[in-house]
């Protein structure tokens, strides 16, 4: 026996000397990351047998997040239509047609990613985990909800003892997406693809609204019922209703993020990572043997609670900035019609060197062909992207159409003639009453082709508000990025 | 043993079996999924396939082999019938124990019947990397107890190493086994039915290949492995066998498969089914 013990022991000492000696040789290829089972309880799953068609909805997004990273990862030199085209129709024509029943193996699609991003991919698994654990949470209906808000607090400590994994719950700003070198590649290329994965988002963090605000479990069914089929208009007419900036849960998911605002952080914050790798992976600059360790940073930069960080109450605020209306929407209380969009699609939010979103500049750029603003005025060049009336806003016009109404309104004149006219005076109200960031009287709606293509839209869109975007810029760039200028918003300082 | 016992024991084995068999063939034939984790892409020795992946049980989780059959028909109408009860538990970061209490009973055809308990099995695997462009490695040491009426004389030690290399189209896995211990006179069942249903092989090599369908939470794959036991001379056997996996629910996944010895004396071949649950202890956890 004892000869026995000995011989084993002498092969478990070469074994990890070999185990040693690998690491060495290539560090950076190795990882120790690993697997934790789920929080237990009696809740586990009760979001899979009471919503099973949101539920299913959530595995067929993580097909969608994993081929993504594949397909940029593997075939960086492929026409866009690979994924705009093929995986996009896959996608919404056939899986979230016909969602998987279970959980999908993301390490069994995205093969190659997974190698080179081992601890991102298991940062997302854990967070994911979570997202799921709360609703299951939400979804028994045998919990109090005092007992629900007790469980979720356990769930997120749970979450937090990975170190390694857990997600900063404290809010990163807007530097670290989209201030980075490799920053907004993906959204450029693939504006399709970029709307759904922010729809997925919408969707993810959307559903806990209904499962809180419902006071019982029909509400609750209604509730959640009701915001699948808003998923699903929202991808109707691809890119046309998908959310133009990256959905906040302060916004979408206002109950949710005030009641339980680590968790919210969190989910923003795994979001904004997921938008991260797409850049790193889409962008060309970084080359193939960088992408792993480029990714591997920003890993990093999401766990710590040191970088790239705002106070909540300016996350709370850049997301009520940056609108709802621009993220897809509300979940709650919606009307048929989506909300109109007031930014670009794939507007920037940093770049000012604010920590949040530093003043949220978008009116650096307009499409070719469209008239500019001068350049005291960040005017809106978004075209409405596609199909439908897409209304647009010209947040900057606030302020010139207020003094203009005040001249107006001092010539005694004119005053009589709209004191005398309801229509013309009601309108006037409504311009001066709106609040800055909504759309109401300041909008051109304008009606574009459903098979128009965005540039086209976009412009027509600019003829029709030229008036009050007069100048043209002599060399207009084909950049996206235009938006609400929120230069006179009091900003939070930089850490 | 007494031929009391023998029979008994052979009596509860037969019901145990057939329920085993009932209830895997009502879960192939009437479950829908439900819900899941991805536990059927981590294949376990056995289960189905001999040779098994790098990847351990997850922290914390507890996996029980609820009723792992195994049928064995060789040469001259002998069955074997094995049921090995297991349970692993992630009791570290890329580490699993592991128990199994493994069940024989022999059918030569009649002429004698032969059960009992073939021995206690502990093991433990530990996960040394996760796969990036390394191959995910691991190496595990078992010992098997001298306990039961079909286990060894004196306790058999084994040692493992593993490696998983996954690409686009599949994924390979190479294991290499030596035991060592035991009693070396012992041969596989012929010495009163010792060791009937324990692993007496001097050593083992082979390669397994699986294709993952992650939409449908499947998995097949096929192995081929030599492996050179305490009764065979000096050519090692070759062995074939084939497998699938499936993930039925977050808790359960069943696989099933079936394999040749395709050298040495025996030529026999088996059948396999298995049903795996994963759970934890909120006791346990931190």
């Amino acid at each position: 026996m004892q000869k026995c013990l000995s011989a084993l022991s002498r092969r478990i000492a070469i074994l990890h000397l070999i185990g040693a000696v690998i690491p060495q040789a290539a560090h950076s290829q190795w990882s120790t990351t690993h697997e934790q089972f789920y929080f237990p309880g009696k809740f586990n799953w009760a979001f899979r047998q009471n919503y099973p068609t949101a539920d299913g909805l959530f595995n067929a997004f993580d097909y969608g997040h994993a081929i993504l990273y594949e397909r940029l990862l593997t075939k960086p030199n492929a026409e866009a239509g690979l994924l705009e085209t093929d995986e996009f129709n896959f996608i919404t024509r056939k899986l979230l047609v016909n969602p998987p029943k279970l959980p999908l193996e993301e390490t069994a699609i995205a093969i190659d990613y997974v190698k080179i991003a081992p601890e991102a991919t298991m940062m997302f698994e854990w967070a994911h985990l979570l997202h799921r654990q709360i609703y299951d949470v939400w979804a028994d209906e045998r919990l109090s909800v005092p007992a629900k808000d007790a469980k979720v607090l356990e769930l997120i400590r749970y979450y937090k003892t990975r170190k390694d994994l857990a997600f900063s719950s404290l809010p990163k700003n807007m530097d670290l997406m989209e201030g980075q070198p490799y920053s907004l590649a993906f959204r450029k290329r693939y504006p399709k693809f970029n709307g759904l994965i922010w729809a997925y988002h919408w969707l993810q963090i959307g559903l806990y609204e209904p499962l809180i605000a419902g006071r019982n479990k029909d509400e609750r069914q209604t509730g959640v019922i009701a915001t699948v089929a808003r998923f699903r208009q929202m991808i109707e007419q691809p890119p046309t209703w998908m959310p133009r900036v990256m959905p906040m849960t302060p916004a979408v998911a206002p109950l949710f993020a005030a009641r339980y605002p680590e968790a919210a952080i969190i989910f923003d914050n795994l979001h904004s990572m997921h938008d991260v790798i797409s850049d790193i992976l889409a962008n060309p600059s970084v080359g193939r043997d960088r992408k792993g360790a480029e990714i591997s940073r920003a890993a990093r930069l999401y766990r710590d609670s040191t970088s790239f960080l705002m106070s909540r109450d300016e996350w709370r605020e850049m997301a009520r900035m940056m609108g709802v209306e621009n993220m897809g929407g509300p979940v709650r209380g919606f009307l048929a019609q989506f909300p109109a969009p007031t930014v670009e699609r794939g507007a920037v939010m940093s770049h000012t060197g604010m920590p949040g979103m530093t003043g949220m500049q978008h009116g650096t750029a307009t499409p070719p062909g469209t008239a500019s603003a001068p350049p005291n005025m960040n005017t809106v060049a978004a075209p409405p992207a596609a199909a439908g009336p897409t209304p647009t806003i010209d947040h900057s016009l606030t302020s010139g159409v207020k003094e203009l109404h005040a001249r107006m309104m001092a010539d005694p004149v004119i005053r009589a003639r709209i004191n005398a006219d309801p229509t013309m005076r009601r309108l006037m109200e409504r311009a001066m009453n709106a609040p800055r960031g909504a759309a109401s009287s300041t909008r051109k709606t304008v009606p574009a082709k459903s098979s128009a293509p965005v540039r086209k839209a976009a412009t027509a869109k600019k003829s029709a508000s030229a008036p009050t975007t007069a100048k043209p810029k002599p060399k207009p760039q084909p950049d996206p990025h235009a938006g609400m200028d929120h230069g006179t918003t009091p900003m939070p300082k930089k850490k | 043993m007494s031929p009391g016992k023998v029979a008994a024991n052979s009596a509860m084995l037969d019901r145990f079996s057939r329920f085993c068999a009932a209830a895997a063939v009502v879960i192939f034939a009437a479950a829908e999924p439900a819900r899941a984790q991805t536990d059927y892409y981590n294949t376990d020795s056995g289960r189905p396939l001999t040779i098994e992946d790098a990847a351990p049980t997850e922290r914390y989780a507890f996996e029980l082999q609820v009723a792992p059959i195994r049928l064995e028909r060789t040469r001259g109408g002998v069955y074997q019938w094995e049921v090995e009860p297991e349970l692993a538990y992630g009791i570290l970061p890329r580490t699993q124990i592991e128990i199994a209490l493994p069940l024989s009973y022999r059918d030569d055809g009649g002429t004698s019947r032969t059960s009992g308990l073939a021995g206690i099995s502990l093991s433990a695997l530990h996960n040394l990397n996760t796969e990036t462009t390394i191959p995910a490695l691991a190496f595990s040491g078992n010992v098997l107890l001298p306990a039961g009426g079909l286990g060894p004389d004196e306790a058999v030690f084994s040692a493992k190493a593993i490696a998983t290399r996954t690409f686009r189209w599949a994924r390979f896995h190479l294991n290499g086994e030596y035991s060592f211990g035991g009693d070396d006179s012992i041969d596989s069942a012929d010495d009163d039915g010792k060791a009937a249903g324990s692993e007496t092989r001097r050593w083992l090599a082979g390669i397994a290949v699986d294709k993952t369908f992650p939409l449908r939470s499947f998995l097949i794959g096929a192995e081929i492995f030599a492996r050179k036991t305490r009764s065979s001379e000096n050519n090692p056997e070759w062995n074939a066998a084939l497998g699938v996996r499936r993930q039925l629910s977050p808790a359960f996944n069943v696989d099933a498969g079936i394999g040749k010895q395709l050298s040495g004396g025996e030529r026999s071949w088996f059948a396999t089914l298995g049903l795996a649950h994963a759970f934890t202890l909120r006791s346990l956890l931190p």
